[in-house]
């Protein structure tokens, strides 16, 4: 007959509220674990992809930090050949320029991404450990090489014919090995293909792989020097950036997930208010038999934990239930897991839950220890 | 333990209007069973709730021994209610969840007494006042007699030497009405019991009799043969 029993035989007591508050709470706390999983997936997929990256510098226009994906091609043909130039001299390994296109809609089915790269580059010099699976590695002037899953989803094999612009025709020359990375949802095409299909000289980015024994923070300095209005990124750089992106992006789905959060918060709020009215005289007699204010503060608190934490832990059951179903999804369609319940987030879940009990519970519980014992048991 | 209450007076406002509910109630509660009675109204509810440290007085004490209970606070008071004090009212009052065994054992809570300790005391306690067969039931499956008689092996738990008992008979039929009565006065002969009703038959059981009036104690008594 301890606390947490007659905690418990109080909410079993009024088994419906009861569940309907934590189906509430759960509800609440799955949706904030299955919005912030994508965050965490991203992070893990993102840093995965980021550290088998094969050039260790990455140079994009001043000011445009961060990703070169979807980024706008704003390095001109006399900027390249200055790098190209500062490159050598400080005996890098490659200089590569490259030019990114999408070509479809939201359904990743339909999507297309196009890397350009300089004819004769091979792509496993920027993605390591790529092989070709079927045909080339390196497509020629008007060739293009498939990811193994852009080749899976899209239904194109060796000798289809993609179409840039009406006019520009690409033929499929090769299918590469899945490797589990971005490179498996990419096409590799020449770099001059897209640079005519976007009517451009310019490139996105400028990607250097260096030299053994040569380090990249101090050859990106120099990188900078040499070549004015430009930003050369290391990989540790990119990362940076990529995690205060993605805390952004944490804050703004911890934000909209607040709105669920706070629903439920108000639901056990009015469970533990009503079951504090409801128990108005059977207070007063604990009261009259000698139980302090404290004991049945900590009486109506632990209710509203209890349900609020019991839901939080289903939630998280939930929405880790959840992730899994996307990631069997987005496995399926793009090769990576977008969705990830990890640990620390498996944590703050049940932290909020029992923050939400608490904020929930404090008023009711204080309330119903300040009942004076001569009302309580109707007395006056 | 003798109970003593001094100049015990209490007003409150109602609207406008001043009531007062008791009025220099002075009297020491001596060992045994002394019995309240007046009619409705007469402050005998007022009175119970001062001595039991439920309210505080407007003027005047309530001493335990030597405990100012007026003096103290709202817990503290809580605390000397457990140690020194059992209460049986008249709507029983158990707690609803609870089975009659853990509204026995807990008081035993409480007092922090460990779980098995609580259960066979409870138990004893129970066997006691004839309910050995209803341990395990809740209070909606016993009738008022046997919730009466759990309420008073409940107010028994700690084994206080003073013992409240306010219409304990009020809400039952007569024959549970004669079974709590024997056993109220049963255990709490070698206590300071003090019983508040309106059951003159009852009253006489009492060693004294005290008469309220308008908040004022008119009368007191020792029924023939006893006292």
């Amino acid at each position: 007959m301890e606390l947490f029993l007659l905690v418990l035989r109080n909410l079993l007591a009024r088994p419906v509220r009861s569940l309907l508050t934590l189906l509430g709470v759960l509800v609440a706390t799955g949706s904030m674990v299955l919005f912030l999983s994508f965050g965490e997936g991203l992070r893990r997929a993102l840093f995965q992809e980021l550290s088998r990256v094969g050039p260790a510098i990455q140079v994009v226009p001043e000011g445009a930090e961060g990703f070169v994906f979807g980024a706008l091609p704003e390095i001109p043909p006399e900027t390249l050949k200055a790098l190209e130039e500062a490159g050598k001299a400080l005996g890098v390994r490659a200089v590569v320029p490259t030019l990114f296109l999408t070509r479809g809609g939201f359904d990743p089915s339909t999507s297309f991404f196009f890397q350009g790269l300089p004819e004769g580059t091979p792509p496993d010099l920027l993605y390591p450990g790529l092989e070709a699976r079927e045909g080339r590695l390196i497509p020629s002037e008007k060739g293009a090489v498939l990811g193994a899953k852009v080749a899976e989803r899209s239904g194109l094999a060796l000798g289809s014919v993609l179409r840039l612009t009406p006019r520009l025709e690409l033929r499929v020359e090769g299918v590469l090995e899945e490797t589990g990375g971005l490179a498996d949802n990419l096409i590799f095409v020449p770099l001059r293909a897209i640079q005519e299909a976007l009517g451009t000289e310019n490139v996105t980015a400028v990607l250097v792989a260096l030299s053994p024994g040569q380090k990249a923070e101090a050859v990106a300095r120099a990188l900078e020097e040499a070549v004015f209005g430009v930003k050369a990124q290391t990989t540790s750089e990119v990362m940076r950036f990529a995690e205060r992106a993605l805390r952004i992006s944490d804050l703004v789905r911890f934000g909209i997930s607040l709105v669920a959060l706070v629903v439920g918060g108000l639901l056990v709020a009015n469970t533990v208010t009503m079951s504090v009215y409801e128990r108005v005289r059977e207070f007063g007699v604990m009261r009259a038999l000698g139980a302090r204010r404290g004991f049945i503060f900590r009486l109506v608190l632990m209710e509203a934990l209890l349900i609020a934490l019991l839901g939080g832990a289903l939630g998280l059951g939930l929405g880790a239930l959840g992730a899994f179903a996307i990631n069997l999804y987005t496995l399926d369609q793009v090769g990576l897991a977008l969705s990830a319940v990890t640990p620390r987030l498996a944590l703050f879940a049940l932290g909020v839950a029992l923050g939400l009990g608490l904020l929930a519970g404090l008023l009711p519980a204080y309330h119903a220890s300040r009942i004076p014992v001569v009302e309580a048991l109707g007395r006056v | 333990m003798t109970i003593r209450a001094e100049n015990l007076t209490k007003r409150y406002r109602q609207g406008e209007k001043e009531v007062v509910a008791l009025l220099g109630f002075t009297y020491t509660f001596p060992p045994g069973a002394t019995a309240v009675v007046g009619p409705s109204g007469s402050g005998k509810t007022t009175l119970l709730n001062l001595l039991a440290g439920f309210d505080l007085p407007t003027e005047g004490g309530v001493y335990l021994g030597d405990i100012p209970l007026h003096a103290l606070s709202e817990d503290e008071r809580a605390g000397v209610r457990l140690r020194h004090m059992g209460f049986v009212f008249q709507q029983w009052n158990l707690i609803p969840t609870l089975t009659a065994l853990e509204n026995v054992a807990f008081p035993l809570l409480l007092a922090g007494w460990p779980r098995r300790a609580r259960l066979a005391r409870a138990a004893e306690l129970l066997e006691k006042v004839g309910l050995e067969a209803r341990l395990h039931h809740l209070p909606s499956r016993l009738s008022g007699g046997e919730q009466q008689r759990v309420a008073l092996a409940r107010a028994l738990a700690l084994d206080p030497p003073i013992l409240f008992a306010d219409e304990p008979t009020g809400n039952l039929d007569l024959e549970a009405r004669e079974q709590v009565a024997d056993l109220l006065f049963s255990l709490g002969e070698a206590r300071t019991l003090v019983l508040v009703t309106h059951d003159l038959e009852l009253a006489q059981r009492a060693g004294r009799i005290l008469h309220l009036k308008g908040g004022r104690l008119v009368r007191e008594e020792a029924p023939q043969g006893k006292g």
